[in-house]
């Protein structure tokens, strides 16, 4: 068995955190440094797409003064919530990436609503709930990561592991991203998975013996944050907000599509984006807005 | 080439399946905009305030720097003139917008029909699975320029049949130089990315939330296309055309596979269009 993950310090966000994972050697060694300079030039990309990011976190900041002050009623956060809830409930007719883990799409599409009415912004329950998301995406990668590097999924292929490691560091990039959103109106940051979906993953975690499972779960969940962020970007009022979400459904679809490959599927089956999977509003219960 | 050809076809009847409830999904959201249009033409068809109101959210939006127009990569200076394009025009609505992304639908699908006539591509000597992802991918192109179209009758606008005036110089320019797969990928991708960056800069501009929905809902398809075209691009860089199957030898293939096809955490708007570019004249 050979170590074959390499410290990659371009990568943001303490990628490689769990790089001692031990994976499959591949014997196509020659190709990888002609596919890493390929790569090199995406990461140059990635940087520059910052600058657009920290932008839009600075319009927010400077409309949140409006949007604080006219925090939603508690009809307007229902009515709200309702068409988020409404894409959790649509799942059940549409199937998507998200649509293969009956447990998780039915424990998501029910819930009381958060009891933060008249006091919390709806986008910034959006905001913290995305956050939460990304913060279960983040630890599941971790765990899987940590369960190859035990040897507790058998033989993990390179481009597996580093498909978990980078996109565990791209998670964590969206996480911050909400997370500057919310400091920006003045609230604690979400540190937090997503109490709802963390349960349901923790459940189906402890059954995954295997890559297979692990990459099952995986596209469970970023089916899950793709179809929440479209369903985001009609909820969201504030347009920076609106930006942000737009700018990381994307990425989230690309996960999913390779993914799909590396599960053997077609990898971009829809002709366009279902909602299916998408978080309800209501599991943002527990988590925590606290102003700092 | 590692292909097996029964397990495509019920990969891609199964892709049928899912595409045809996609689009029973669809066709109800159309519904919807088309009710919407109607009841707006009804009131005088477009609203000029919607215009004014338009073009102030995006001029903050560029004095913020979240759009803009800058180079794209590939196939040297054809594509790089794509960077030096004016970035907006005054005044763009919604209809606009969206003639802009049918055009660049529009585009895809001739491009892509032209690249199924390459023996390369569509021919005896394709990988089976690249042909698979072509046809797909320009019947996904169809079905998101008919959508825009139908956005756009709803809001009361002329629909747009046209390609994009300026990505379509760029492909007439590309095509005596397509001579073998990577080539074409190499355009797809400039045409792919293109239009996804055009849509996440829109979906975070337009005003008609059904306009929006819909363009939300299609900007990650695009996205994906971009990332398999990567993904096949650093494959047969390379040399492994061969693990360009499903399913593929996942234990063969390099780690850089598994992330090359995902290198932004957000996605850019750098390369997005021009919002009145496609726009019926």
């Amino acid at each position: 068995m050979t170590t074959y993950y390499e410290s990659d310090d371009t990568r943001s966000s303490g990628a490689g955190d769990d790089l001692g994972a031990t994976t499959a050697p591949s014997d196509m060694a020659t190709s990888e440094s002609e596919m890493r300079a390929l790569t090199s030039d995406m990461v140059d990309a990635h940087r520059d797409s910052f600058p657009q990011m920290r932008a839009s976190i600075a319009e927010w900041r400077e409309v949140e003064g409006e949007t604080a002050r006219r925090s939603l009623s508690r009809r307007g956060l229902l009515a709200a919530a309702g068409a988020m809830i409404a894409g959790g409930v649509a799942l059940a007719t549409l199937p998507a990436a998200a649509a293969t883990r009956p447990g998780l799409r039915a424990g998501a599409a029910r819930g009381a609503l958060p009891d933060m009415a008249g006091s919390v912004p709806l986008d910034v329950v959006v905001a913290g709930l995305a956050a939460s998301l990304e913060n279960l995406a983040v630890a599941t990668y971790a765990a899987a990561l940590k369960a190859a590097g035990a040897h507790k999924l058998g033989v993990v292929p390179a481009a597996i592991g580093d498909f978990a490691t980078t996109a565990m560091a791209q998670h964590k990039d969206h996480a911050a991203a909400w997370n500057s959103v919310l400091a920006s109106a003045r609230y604690k940051p979400i540190t937090a998975a997503n109490p709802v979906y963390a349960k349901i993953v923790d459940d189906d975690f402890a059954k995954v013996k295997s890559v297979t499972g692990v990459a099952e779960l995986a596209l469970t969940l970023e089916g899950v944050a793709a179809a929440t962020y479209l369903e985001a970007i009609k909820a969201l009022s504030t347009p920076a907000a609106v930006a942000i979400a737009a700018s990381i459904q994307p990425v989230e679809m690309q996960h999913v599509a390779i993914l799909n490959f590396v599960l053997g599927r077609y990898p971009a089956p829809l002709a366009f984006a279902s909602l299916a999977g998408a978080a309800p509003v209501s599991t943002a219960h527990g988590l925590d807005f606290a102003k700092s | 080439m590692d292909y097996d050809e029964h397990g495509l076809g019920q990969l891609l009847e199964q892709s049928d399946d899912i595409q045809a409830d996609a689009m029973r999904a669809s066709r109800a959201q159309l519904g919807e905009i088309v009710e919407i249009g109607q009841e707006r033409r009804a009131h005088g068809a477009i609203d000029r305030d919607e215009v004014s109101e338009f073009t102030e959210r995006r001029s903050t939006a560029l004095r913020k720097g979240i759009v803009g127009a800058g180079a794209a990569a590939g196939l040297g200076a054809a594509i790089l003139a794509l960077g030096q394009t004016s970035a907006f025009a005054a005044a763009p609505s919604d209809v606009q917008v969206l003639q802009t992304a049918a055009a660049i639908e529009n585009l895809a699908i001739a491009t892509y029909g032209v690249a199924l006539t390459l023996p390369f591509i569509g021919g005896a000597s394709a990988n089976a699975v690249v042909k698979v992802f072509v046809t797909t991918t320009r019947r996904q192109h169809v079905e998101h320029a008919a959508a825009f179209n139908a956005s756009i009758r709803a809001l009361g606008g002329i629909p747009q049949t046209k390609a994009d005036p300026v990505l379509l110089k760029v492909v007439d320019r590309a095509k005596p130089t397509l001579t073998s797969a990577p080539k074409v990928v190499e355009l797809a991708i400039t045409l792919e990315n293109g239009a996804a960056e055009t849509y996440v800069k829109d979906a975070a501009m337009l005003k008609d939330v059904n306009a929006k929905d819909l363009t939300a809902s299609i900007m990650g398809v695009e996205a994906q296309h971009v990332a398999i075209l990567l993904a096949v691009r650093a494959l047969l860089a390379g040399g492994a055309a061969a693990d360009i199957a499903l399913p593929p030898p996942v234990a063969k293939l390099p780690a850089a596979a598994g992330s090359v096809g995902f290198p932004n955490a957000f996605y850019s708007t750098t390369a997005a269009r021009p919002a009145t570019e496609g726009a019926v004249r």
